[in-house]
């Protein structure tokens, strides 16, 4: 009974599946556990089919798609312009980190440079936006291994973050703030004196966290050599990000390949070479206090001038303007009616979201509507680590395991 | 350009909006792939489809699917992306999961968006559509379903095959 | 003790009403949701039931992660072709009486997603009380969703639904 359910998993499974060792004789037969797509702790509608001999875990196989939103479909039905709204929603702890991928994607193909302020305020909501998504992750992961707590401060500051984003944007969630060409709107005075005091009040409520977890010893127990991911096999994986920090590699697309004018800022890359959830934990408890130190900087040098390109052909004209000029009428006009048209080519631009990598590739065939868009997700990756960290680990770990990885199954799925 | 050494036989090799691409033919994408990643290039950064169906572009390409493969230099920050096209009649290509790990994965969702084939794949099944979900969702001729909306401007080409297939 | 004597007894400590009334008044006030969140909106619950929107003050803190201890499904985010038959299989494992909050466009109507991998409208297999609009809504649309559906849970009484 056990070769044959072994011999199944080696077809359903992943490459990696043909390390799994088999039980010794007589250790009894193994038992297959379906896990999801509903379950409270699989960070949404994740499926896991968990090989079990006793209680240790043998194999695993993530089955997705439960998420399945067809956004690359989607985009190509929608022209240049709307379909930053769509790229809100498929990595829905990062939206701002989102659009920015896309905006950069669509501003490398035409060839355009947003002014220094827009750079800054990109900087500002994608700052924002990485802790409140690790706070989501250090809420939840703290909620499933037992520490209620921690959740509650959790969110609590994260609800600051999105009254920001609410404030700047007109929404909390899904701000589509950051557009090809600039951003949607200057920041409000209201809004600088938030991220002030946002700013100031942060770093004490970093220490809240890391009083109540950091060494706190049934954290470490749940934590500590659990889910080790060697930095050989992260990079042969595929890992980026809080995954990739975590096995000790220095890899951070803000200082490897910069983009929004990062390389002005100082700051440190945050490295743990621990391996296991514990060193993850670390690396984005770093993170959010880095992220802070560069919201300092980019809102004490916030420059002047223009949020947005000067360009019709891209960006509607200013109101007044509709008033006086018939060619802003012909050009406001132009741009609800057909938009704009990238030149005709396709490129990759990646940028580091608080999962990792999160890229946007664009092909364009000279039309107003994509011809082909891809995200490129973390979480998609990550899965696949997935068994290669929980092999051997007994399944109430595995709460812990899934939960490092930091999942969004609409980035899984997209 | 590249301080890499490229492989002999390839088709093409340029930039486009300061991306540096070169394309292979189908049956070489092995080779290509395994010189390159013996050069540095050992992150794979994605691997996905394009649908060139009725495609407006003026130098059409060759075939009518495209296959891109991204790749990255870790140590030297560059990025590379390698091209394959592949034929609307015959769409297989040989699969590469064991050279690079999540590849395995990217291939099973080509096959599931667009159906192209990947030969030498250890499991290739339908890893984001329900299994028994008839159709390559992502394909040009696919239409990209939903129901009608009032007001909508052009939701004819949204509910049905658009008339370039 | 004759009835007389009863009512000498509790004199005018006593109230009277319907059982009705009385049942719709204890369910509306202590309506457990399923933890079922799928996508943006989750968030958004979470927010909910976190310490600034606290959804406890509704009686609606004890989000349990079984459907057979739940009376509400708040559907929370996009509802995909593939997770559709999971749904409904979870609405039936929920014991009556139960109700379904619709949280968001995409539940109520497939939303910006008007293709073929969304459920058009989560109301296609599951039967809904109260649809939240919003993308996702706002903590404070989902509070008031749910004290729109409280009202309804006092009306119906004892028969909770036909």
């Amino acid at each position: 009974m056990a070769e044959r359910r072994l011999e199944q998993t080696g077809v359903q499974g992943m490459t990696i599946t043909r390390t799994r060792e088999r039980p010794a004789e007589g250790r009894g037969e193994l038992l297959t556990v379906n896990f999801g797509p509903q379950h409270p702790s699989t960070h949404g509608v994740l499926r896991l089919v968990v090989d079990l001999d006793g209680e240790v875990i043998r194999g695993v196989r993530p089955v997705i798609g439960y998420l399945h939103t067809g956004i690359e479909k989607q985009m190509e039905a929608l022209r240049w312009q709307q379909g930053v709204v769509v790229t809100d929603r498929h990595d829905y702890l990062s939206p701002p980190i989102n659009n920015l991928a896309y905006a950069l994607a669509v501003e490398k193909l035409m060839g355009i440079e947003v002014p220094p302020r827009a750079q800054a305020l990109r900087v500002i909501m994608s700052e924002l936006t990485r802790i409140a998504s690790h706070l989501v992750w250090l809420g939840t992961s703290g909620l499933e291994l037992g520490a209620m707590g921690v959740f509650m401060y959790a969110f609590r500051d994260r609800d600051k973050i999105l009254a920001m984003n609410e404030e700047i944007s007109g929404y909390r969630m899904h701000t589509s703030y950051i557009r090809p060409g600039g951003v949607m709107a200057d920041a409000t005075p209201r809004f600088l004196e938030m991220l002030e005091a946002f700013i100031r009040q942060m770093p004490s409520c970093i220490d809240e966290y890391e009083d109540l977890l950091t060494n706190n010893p049934i954290w470490i127990a749940r934590t500590k050599g659990i889910g080790r991911l060697p930095a050989q096999d992260a990079i042969r994986l595929g890992a980026t990000g809080p995954m990739l920090r975590g096995s000790g590699v220095n890899w951070d697309l803000r200082k490897d390949r910069p983009y929004c004018g990062y390389e002005q800022y100082d700051w440190q890359v945050a490295v743990e070479d621990g391996c296991d959830c514990y060193a993850r934990y670390l690396v984005r408890i770093r993170e959010m206090r880095q992220s802070v130190r560069i919201l300092r900087q980019a809102l004490d040098g916030l420059p002047g001038g223009p949020v947005n390109v000067d360009d019709r052909k891209l960006l509607p004209p200013p109101r007044e303007e509709l008033d006086t000029s018939m060619e802003a009428v012909i050009h406001h006009f132009k741009l609800f009616t057909e938009g704009y048209s990238p030149p005709a080519g396709d490129v990759y631009v990646a940028v580091e979201s608080g999962r990792g990598e999160n890229g946007c590739y664009i092909v364009s065939d000279g039309t107003h509507k994509p011809r082909r868009v891809k995200f490129r997700s973390a979480s998609f990756v990550h899965l696949q680590a997935l068994e290669l960290m929980a092999m051997g680990h007994m399944i109430s770990d595995f709460i812990a395991i899934i939960g490092t990885a930091d999942t969004v199954l609409g980035d899984v799925d997209r | 350009m590249t301080p890499v050494k490229l492989p002999e036989d390839i088709l093409d090799h340029g930039v486009i909006a300061g991306d540096e691409h070169l394309t292979v033919a189908r049956d070489r994408i092995r080779e290509t792939l395994e010189t390159l990643k013996a050069q540095g290039y050992e992150s794979y950064v994605f691997m996905t489809c394009v649908d060139h169906l009725a495609t407006p572009v003026v130098e059409r390409p060759p075939e009518r699917f495209e296959l891109v493969y991204q790749l990255r230099n870790m140590r030297t920050h560059h990025e590379l992306r390698v091209r394959v096209f592949v034929p609307e009649d015959d769409p297989r290509v040989p699969s590469v999961h064991d050279l690079y790990g999540p590849a395995n994965w990217d291939e099973r969702e080509t096959w599931d968006l667009f159906g192209i084939v990947f030969e030498g794949h250890p499991n290739l099944t339908r890893i984001l559509m329900p299994d028994d979900w008839v159709g390559h969702p992502l394909r040009r001729d696919y239409p990209v379903g939903g129901e009608p909306v009032d007001f909508s401007e052009d939701h004819e080409t949204w509910q049905s095959t658009p008339p370039e297939a | 003790m004759g009835v007389e004597q009863l009512a000498e007894l509790l004199g005018d400590n006593i109230l009277t009403t319907t059982v009705g009334k009385a049942i719709g008044w204890g369910r509306a006030n202590s309506v457990w949701p399923f933890q079922f969140g799928l996508a943006c909106c989750a968030i958004e619950m979470m927010h909910a039931s976190g310490p600034t929107f606290d959804i406890a003050r509704f009686g609606s803190e004890a989000m349990r992660a079984s459907p057979r201890q739940a009376d509400l499904m708040i559907v929370a985010g996009r509802v995909s072709q593939k997770m559709a038959p999971v749904l409904r299989q979870l609405y039936d494992q929920m014991p009556e009486p139960k109700w379904v909050i619709s949280m968001g466009a995409c539940a109520s109507t497939g939303g910006v997603f008007n293709n073929y991998a969304i459920l058009q409208g989560v109301d296609k297999i599951v039967p809904v009380d109260v649809y939240v609009p919003g993308c996702p809504p706002t903590p404070e649309d989902l509070l008031n969703g749910l004290m729109i559906l409280q009202e309804k849970i006092k009306a119906q009484g004892i028969k909770p639904r036909l």
